[in-house]
């Protein structure tokens, strides 16, 4: 069996399962954020007698509305809050940054889960090893309702990523590099897992971003075989070892090494071309933040480039959660960004969901590091958004065009 | 509800969710909903869409957030059913998991805005009615018929604990 089915396969109480086969599994973990949350599942989990299954396995974070921007936001902002004093959340992350990237800094996702979330961003939690389902509100609230949910086993894609990463790539550059190849439907019903010694060398961080960019490929989960000495499940033998290519519906095998500096055009996220073929495009706007281009890595990767220099049109940078916050400030980093002209902001979604914190105004093009590129993503149906790694979104931000970070290196 | 017929609005390859329910809308209550229907792609559409008609998109329809909004939207302005060649699986779920029928077909390019289509999830077909073209419906069995069936997940799941109890 694949990673993916040994997982569903405990999750379902089952010795085995097959891709195709429909099964009705217990859930580990149910995450929802203020946007799909408590305004949109409270008044159905109400319909199905109101009360959560089990209140540990419950995560709410407030992220998307936070900062709020206006006055109906902060009525979410406070209508979220009371639901989590109500029913007395154990997990309940107030404005401290973003879901999926606090789950995984707080330990609450470990190797072998089962965890279920209304945002289709939740498959960055398959980083660690387990398997994470994005959903909608209906959906979570027969989740909390009854811990359980009916899925479809997957089959798995493998990707390799192999070689040793150059310092002019980062994760995202991978991710971009499977998309342009495969495109941003291969995946569809399909589990994508990564695997190979290079993903073996990124931090957890960045092995998140590789999950986290699955549901861009169509998947139902992404997902990495967690390291030995990684938290998992307690009180089971589930192996949690990398899938055998063997058990695979297909193998895709990328040399890291031979890769470059890619961009993503908009309004695609699969329209994917190296940075060089574009290099001298204006950039009005640059933006560091999201889920997936928010965390301590992109930060540190930015300061690399951005060190002793001043940014020529504004840089947005928007820290995933406080611990990024945190991590950032005791290496210097935020000195760093803030000495080079950057403007920071407080942790959360940002600008990505295209609610508040740096809007993009008609016809303005921004390099970012944000989930996706599609029309109005960002703020106004006409902006342009040129997704890319923070290596090369700071290196775009010092010229004002776009640019190779192997230029200013 | 097995034979539904209805006037499709054909929309292309990889509409996204941001395209059925634009971000910047989040905010605004779901009885709001059906107002942007569409509005990423065609902000006309909402006004335009009668009663019953048929949404016709090609591959991955719906890719992208997991807002459920995007169904809402679909549902409150009247769209009796979704046509696609594949849908984005979270917008896939979410209309079953409304009582919107969201049918895989191998193939939407011989269908055009304003043709009547009649959707029979007995016989399993869609079938373009001015031309007797065809197509097999590729999805919509096991489970995700029995909560279509049920008329959406919250009274499927309403009689899944009404028959636990004792």
């Amino acid at each position: 069996m694949t990673l993916t089915e040994r997982i569903l396969a405990r999750a379902a109480g089952r010795s085995s399962v097959r891709p195709g086969e429909e099964v009705w599994a217990s859930v580990d973990l149910a995450v929802m954020h203020d946007s799909s949350g408590p305004r949109r599942i409270g008044p159905l989990l109400d319909r199905l007698g109101g009360r959560l299954w089990d209140p540990e396995k419950v995560v709410l974070a407030i992220d998307h509305f936070w900062p709020p921007a206006t006055l109906t936001q902060a009525e979410i902002v406070t209508l979220t809050r009371a639901w989590a004093r109500d029913h007395e959340l154990p997990h309940f992350f107030d404005g401290h940054g973003v879901l999926h990237n606090l789950l995984l800094e707080a330990g609450l996702v470990r190797g072998g889960m089962l965890v279920v979330g209304a945002d289709s961003h939740t498959c960055t939690a398959g980083a660690i090893g387990a398997v994470a389902v994005g959903v909608g509100a209906t959906e979570l609230a027969t989740v909390l309702a009854t811990g359980e949910i009916w899925l479809r086993v997957p089959s798995t894609v493998l990707i390799r990523f192999e070689g040793s990463l150059p310092s002019y790539l980062a994760a995202r550059d991978l991710a971009m590099t499977v998309l342009g190849y495969l495109g941003a439907d291969f995946a569809i019903y399909r589990a994508v897992e990564y695997g190979g010694d290079a993903v073996a060398t990124l931090p957890l961080d960045e092995r998140a971003v590789l999950t986290n960019q699955a549901v861009e490929m169509g998947a139902k989960n992404g997902i990495i075989a967690p390291p030995p000495d990684a938290a998992r499940i307690q009180g089971d033998s589930l192996d949690l070892a990398p899938t055998a290519p063997g058990d695979c519906e297909a193998v895709h095998t990328f040399r890291v090494s031979d890769l470059e500096p890619l961009v993503a055009l908009p309004p695609r996220v699969d329209h994917v071309r190296p940075v060089r073929e574009l290099e001298g495009l204006r950039v009005d706007r640059a933006y560091i933040g999201s889920c997936a281009g928010g965390k301590t890595t992109d930060l540190r990767l930015a300061a690399r480039v951005l060190r002793g220099r001043r940014v020529r049109v504004p840089l947005v940078v928007t820290p995933a959660t406080q611990g990024v916050v945190r991590e950032c400030l005791a290496d210097g980093t935020l000195g760093t960004l803030a000495e080079a002209g950057v403007v920071l902001q407080a942790p959360g979604c940002g600008a990505c969901a295209g609610l508040h914190s740096g809007l993009l105004g008609p016809g303005e093009r921004c390099v970012a590091t944000v989930t996706r590129n599609n029309p109005g993503r960002m703020g106004h149906r006409s902006a342009e958004i040129y997704l890319a790694s923070p290596l090369t979104v700071a290196a775009s931000a010092l010229t004002g065009r776009l640019t190779d970070p192997r230029e200013v290196l | 509800m097995d034979v539904l017929e209805g006037t499709a609005w054909v929309f292309g390859d990889h509409v996204t969710t941001d395209d059925i329910y634009p971000g910047r809308y989040l905010e605004r209550p779901l009885e709001e909903a059906g107002r942007y229907a569409m509005a990423g792609v065609d902000e006309a559409f909402a006004s335009r869409v009668q009663r019953g008609d048929f949404v016709v998109g090609g591959v991955n329809f719906g890719a992208g957030s997991s807002r459920e909004a995007a169904v809402v939207a679909l549902k409150r302005v009247g769209v009796a059913a979704v046509v696609a060649r594949s849908f984005g699986r979270i917008f896939f779920r979410n209309a079953i998991n409304n009582g919107l029928p969201a049918v895989m077909v191998p193939d939407t390019s011989q269908i055009r805005t304003g043709d009547r289509l009649r959707l029979d999830l007995t016989f399993r077909q869609v079938t373009i009615l001015h031309t007797g073209v065809t197509l097999p419906i590729l999805n919509l069995t096991g489970i995700s018929l029995e909560i279509l069936r049920a008329g959406g997940l919250l009274p499927f799941t309403e009689a899944r604990l009404a028959r636990r109890r004792p």
